[in-house]
């Protein structure tokens, strides 16, 4: 910083490579190993991506010839692609406005600061930080037709036994109840710094001026709460749009493909039927998608920001 | 942030406590106790299934199934204590070994995978926050846009692509596929250079002026004044490898380089499920990360909120 400053007043003789110069390559070199990361770990998987979805390729034999667009026609006309499309979105649809109702219930519920609330807290963050393997695994027990906890309960409470992970209408259902109780801790966490962003004076007020809670909720929590609820709005959708791994360890994608997720099914093409080109023109789409879904989301949060 | 409707906070009205107070009073004793009650009901809810899994570990396989139906105390609490399933995984009976378990060796491995990216991570990713909150580069902008940029590409979606790179580079099957991709996150940059613009400029210039180069300003200032925040994005980094599934399913296919998650999933994959030692790969999975974390929550939610809501 020093040198650059310094620079100028006395130009280097050898005139390109001046002090200033030689400063910025000393940057430089401090974010370059992160930089190296991005391009080969991030960006050059989509030029691979976008590669061997237009030339023949096999992991054993390497690339083959140029077949164009063939994949993404195949693709078009796929209708396990629509089919896991459709359930994608049913998955987002159903698992996020759930999700951000249920944890800002939560964070008003919770946000006094007593011993039995930061319990709580506690309890619902913990599964925030377990692997959603040993949740899908344990509760993949829990839903067992004959064995599981949840039928356990239901029949001694003389309801009758619900199959949840075999029955096509009630699989997806069952992720995205798992998921919900899962990752509900890490939306409260982001709602709950959100609430307390919110000056105490703006409540304390409307109570003095006789508003009920309700009221000021909508009239005081909600709209200076907008911007922070849209962003996990955001988050989530795009994070839910990547569901896999509940997928892979309770359905493999079943029943019926009731529960096949694009990510899923990228997963089975490449590594399971091995076609990686195809499971490549899959993940180029899906990328599509998401960049779609996400700039229209940032455009509706500036917009909404600015208001 | 900007008070968009302030009307309601401006108008002073006439206090009329004694119409308010009572009643407000016996509301405030029912809200309590409706808090209360639902507070009971989420820490069931939240509790049983980490319970059932812990002292699910803690029976015989029998017993799982013996008291299923109806539901009573044994459905949860064992009636013999015994830690078989444990020396099963480990795979220190002879029975484990005849299965050819090692949940230990498949633990170890993990917390070396954990131990070099949260190490990497946290060098690299202070250098590239320390670029972005202290250095002077011509078009520095462009260079923060090329890392917001990347936040753009749904990870999962990418895993097949990605493993066509890590081959070409012929990583695949070897210790630094689990590691090299993960060196440096955007999520921890940003997190990083927040916190590192808490620190006084000031602070630098006098090192400066005693001659510290970079990397004596980010030894001598940056990372004394900021471990706050390095703790907590070391936290946030091994919790995210520890937990890493999908790439360590498809990155690794030899047995002695499986990650503690693959070798969990794979026992619900064989024709006979054996519920205890999943239960006790369970237990040894995530009770001490929890308890890691139930420990350092302060730090944690610090993290996710830097990251998340500020970057």
């Amino acid at each position: 910083m020093s040198s650059a400053v310094v620079a100028p007043a006395y130009p280097s003789p050898r005139g390109w490579w001046t002090r200033r110069r030689r400063s910025y390559l000393i940057a430089f070199l401090f974010v370059a190993p992160a930089v190296v990361n991005f391009l080969l770990f991030r960006y050059v998987p989509i030029l691979a991506a976008i590669r061997s979805s237009l030339w023949q390729y096999s992991l054993l034999g390497g690339y083959g010839k140029f077949i164009g667009l063939q994949a993404y026609g195949r693709l078009l006309q796929d209708p396990v692609f629509w089919k896991s499309l459709t359930v994608t979105v049913q998955y987002v649809l159903l698992k996020v406005p759930a999700q951000i109702v249920l944890s800002l219930a939560l964070a008003i519920l919770l946000q006094r600061e007593d011993r039995f609330s930061a319990a709580v807290r506690s309890a619902i963050f913990a599964p925030v930080v377990t692997s959603i393997v040993v949740i899908s695994v344990i509760w993949s027990l829990m839903y067992h037709v004959q064995l599981g906890l949840f039928n356990s309960i239901l029949t001694s409470a003389g309801l009758p036994r619900v199959v949840f992970l075999s029955n096509a209408r009630v699989a997806l259902v069952a992720i995205v109840i798992m998921m919900v109780w899962k990752e509900i801790g890490f939306s409260l966490i982001v709602l709950m710094a959100g609430l307390k962003g919110i000056p105490d004076t703006f409540h304390e007020a409307a109570r003095i001026d006789g508003a009920s809670s309700w009221q000021q909720f909508r009239s005081i929590t909600l709209p200076l709460l907008r911007r922070v609820l849209m962003f996990v709005v955001v988050t989530q959708t795009i994070f839910s749009f990547q569901v896999f791994v509940p997928v892979y360890t309770m359905t493999k994608g079943g029943p019926l493909d009731s529960t096949k997720v694009i990510v899923y099914y990228i997963y089975q093409n490449g590594f399971l039927f091995q076609d990686m080109g195809y499971a490549s023109a899959l993940s180029m789409i899906t990328l599509i998608v998401l960049l779609g879904v996400s700039t229209a989301q940032m455009r509706w949060l500036r917009s909404e920001v600015e208001y | 942030m900007q008070v968009n409707r302030p009307s309601l906070a401006i108008e002073p009205l006439p206090l009329r406590p004694w119409r308010v107070a009572v009643p407000r009073r016996a509301r405030n004793v029912a809200a309590r106790g409706v808090q209360v009650a639902l507070g009971v009901v989420l820490l069931i809810v939240y509790i049983v299934p980490f319970a059932w899994m812990i002292l699910g570990s803690l029976r015989l396989e029998t017993e799982i199934f013996q008291f299923t139906y109806p539901l009573s105390w044994h459905t949860f609490v064992p009636v013999v204590w015994s830690v078989k399933n444990f020396l099963d995984i480990l795979g220190l009976s002879p029975e484990g070994r005849s299965f050819g378990l090692d949940f230990g060796r498949a633990l170890g491995f993990t917390a070396l995978v954990s131990a070099g990216v949260v190490v990497s991570s946290l060098i690299f990713n202070t250098m590239g926050a320390y670029f972005f909150a202290r250095l002077e580069f011509p078009r520095k902008d462009l260079v923060l846009l090329f890392v917001i940029a990347t936040l753009l590409i749904p990870f999962e979606a990418v895993m097949v692509p990605l493993y066509i790179v890590v081959r070409t580079l012929h990583l695949q099957d070897t210790y630094w596929a689990l590691v090299l991709p993960w060196y440096a996150s955007p999520f921890v940059i940003f997190a990083l250079i927040q916190f590192f613009r808490e620190i006084p400029r000031e602070l630098d210039e006098a090192a400066t002026m005693d001659g510290a180069s970079h990397l004596g300003i980010l030894r001598h200032v940056i990372v004394p004044n900021a471990l706050p925040g390095l703790i907590t994005t070391a936290l946030l980094e091994f919790q995210f490898i520890w937990n890493l599934f999908y790439w360590p399913l498809i990155a690794v296919g030899r047995k002695d380089l499986q990650t503690i998650q693959v070798a969990i999933a794979q026992q619900t994959t064989q024709t006979q499920v054996y519920w205890g030692r999943i239960f006790a790969g369970s237990v040894l999975a995530s009770v001490p990360v929890i308890i890691l974390f139930l420990l350092l929550q302060r730090y944690y939610i610090k993290g996710v909120v830097m990251s998340w809501l500020k970057g």
